[in-house]
C-alpha cells in the first residue's frame, strides 16, 4: 500500500492573492473561444437574463492560476509522473468585479494497478472563492506517479 | 426465462469514469433492439458502498441495477459478486495487493463469488500471472469477453479458459455511457437479485454475448500490375 502521512489530506497549503475579474477579461475569454452566448457577451441581454447581468462562461474558472508554491507542495511518489487531468465543478457564476482566490489542499492519495504497472494518484483540490467567501468552483488536479 | 446482464461496468462513483447510472439506463432503453439487456452490474473500482440505492432508477427505466465490486489482487483484477457486510469487513477493497486465493476462498465461504476479469490483459490479468505463479484453486469462471480489451487480450482469455476449463462471462467494462452493454452474459435462468446472480454464476449455465457493432471490412488495395498500369 502507498505510504503517506494522513495529516496531508485536507491541509490547505496555499492561498493565492485575490484576482479582480474585469469585463475585459471575460470579453477576451469569450473572443478567444468564439463564445457568442449573450449571457456572457451582451450587457443588455444579460440584464434580462437569469443572472441580472453579465457573468463569465463556466470554463472561465480554469483561467485562475495556482500560486508559485503549488507544485512544490504536491506529494511525490516513485520515479516520474505526469498531469492526469482535471475535474471542474462549477458552483456559482463569476461576475465582473469579483475578487477570486484559490486555496489548495491534497484531497486524496490512492494507488491502482493497470496494464502498465502500479500507479499512485494524488488529487489536489483548488477551491475558488469570491470576495464574499462564496465558492465559485472546485478544480481537482489529478497527478499520476509511477510507483 | 433467460436473463442478459452486463456484469462489468463503472459509473461516476469510480474515479476514472464519468458515466451517471441514469445515463447508462437511458442509453439502454433507447437501444433495446441492439442492446437487449435485462440489467447491468455496477462494479466500482476498489470500493463497496452499501448505501447506494438505484431502485427508483430501476423502476423508471425497467432495467435491473445490481451492485458488485472490482478489486485488485496479487493475481490481477477480480470482480466480487454478492458483497455483504462480512466480506466488506474482511477485506480492505482499497488494497491493490489483496491475496487472490484468500479472497476467492473467503468470499465463497461468506456467500459470494469471485470472477477474475480481463484475464488476458497485461499485468492485471490472470494469464500473465499464471506464467510465473501457480494456478489459483476454486476459480469457477473468468471474464471471457471484456468490452475494454485491446487486440489479443480476449484471445488470451479464451486460451486460458480452454486450458483450465473455466466458465466464461462477458461484461462491457464500460467507463463511458456509449459503451454500456456491448459485452454481456446470457444466463439460462431468470435473475432478479444479486443472490440469484451469485447462485447462477456458480452453476455455469451462461455464456458471454457480444453486442459490439461489426466493423465494415475494408478491402485492401490490390497492387496494380505494371503492365495494367501502363494501360
Amino acid at each position: 500500500m502507498v505510504d503517506y502521512d494522513p495529516a496531508l489530506i485536507g491541509k490547505v497549503f496555499e492561498i493565492t492573492e485575490p484576482v479582480t475579474v474585469t469585463p475585459e477579461m471575460i470579453r477576451n475569454f469569450c473572443e478567444a473561444l468564439g463564445e457568442t452566448n449573450p449571457l456572457y457577451t451582451d450587457e443588455q441581454a444579460a440584464k434580462n437574463g437569469p443572472y441580472g447581468g453579465i457573468v463569465a462562461p463556466p470554463a472561465f474558472a480554469i483561467t485562475f492560476r495556482n500560486g508559485r508554491h503549488f507544485f512544490q507542495n504536491i506529494p511525490r511518489f516513485g520515479r516520474s509522473g505526469f498531469d492526469a487531468g482535471k475535474d471542474v465543478e462549477f458552483v456559482s457564476p463569476i461576475r465582473p468585479g469579483d475578487q477570486v482566490t484559490l486555496n489548495s489542499s491534497v484531497k486524496e492519495i490512492y494507488e491502482k494497478t493497470g496494464r502498465s504497472g502500479s500507479m499512485v494518484f494524488v488529487v489536489v483540490r483548488s477551491t475558488l472563492k469570491n470576495q464574499r467567501g462564496e465558492v465559485v468552483a472546485h478544480i481537482d488536479h489529478r497527478f499520476m506517479h509511477r510507483a | 426465462m433467460p436473463t442478459i446482464l452486463d456484469l462489468h461496468s463503472h459509473s461516476e462513483a469510480s474515479e476514472d469514469s464519468r458515466a451517471p447510472v441514469e445515463a447508462y439506463l437511458n442509453w439502454i432503453r433507447l437501444r433495446r433492439q441492439q442492446l437487449p439487456l435485462d440489467g447491468i452490474v455496477l462494479t466500482e473500482h476498489r470500493q463497496w458502498n452499501p448505501s447506494s440505492d438505484y431502485r427508483a432508477l430501476e423502476d423508471k427505466y425497467q432495467i435491473m441495477v445490481l451492485k458488485a465490486a472490482e478489486v485488485e489482487t496479487d493475481y490481477g483484477h477480480m470482480l466480487v459478486f454478492g458483497v455483504n457486510d462480512d466480506i466488506a469487513s474482511r477485506f480492505d477493497f482499497a488494497n491493490v495487493y489483496l491475496p487472490a486465493q484468500e479472497l476467492i476462498d473467503e468470499v465463497a465461504r461468506m456467500g459470494g463469488i469471485v470472477v477474475p476479469c480481463h484475464p488476458g490483459r497485461p499485468n492485471v490479468g490472470l494469464f500473465e500471472h499464471y506464467q510465473r505463479k501457480p494456478a489459483l484453486d476454486n476459480v469457477i469462471a473468468v471474464e471471457g469477453l471484456n468490452g475494454g480489451s485491446r487486440k489479443g487480450e480476449n484471445e488470451r482469455s479464451a486460451e486460458l479458459i480452454a486450458k483450465f476449463g473455466y466458465k466464461a462471462t462477458g461484461g462491457s467494462d464500460s467507463h463511458l455511457v456509449s459503451l454500456i452493454g456491448l459485452c454481456a452474459t446470457r444466463f439460462e435462468a431468470e435473475i432478479k437479485t444479486i443472490e440469484d446472480l451469485v447462485r447462477e454464476l456458480k452453476t455455469g449455465n451462461y455464456e458471454p454475448v457480444d453486442f459490439r457493432p461489426k466493423r465494415p471490412q475494408v478491402r485492401r488495395a490490390e497492387p496494380v500490375e505494371e503492365s495494367e498500369h501502363r494501360g
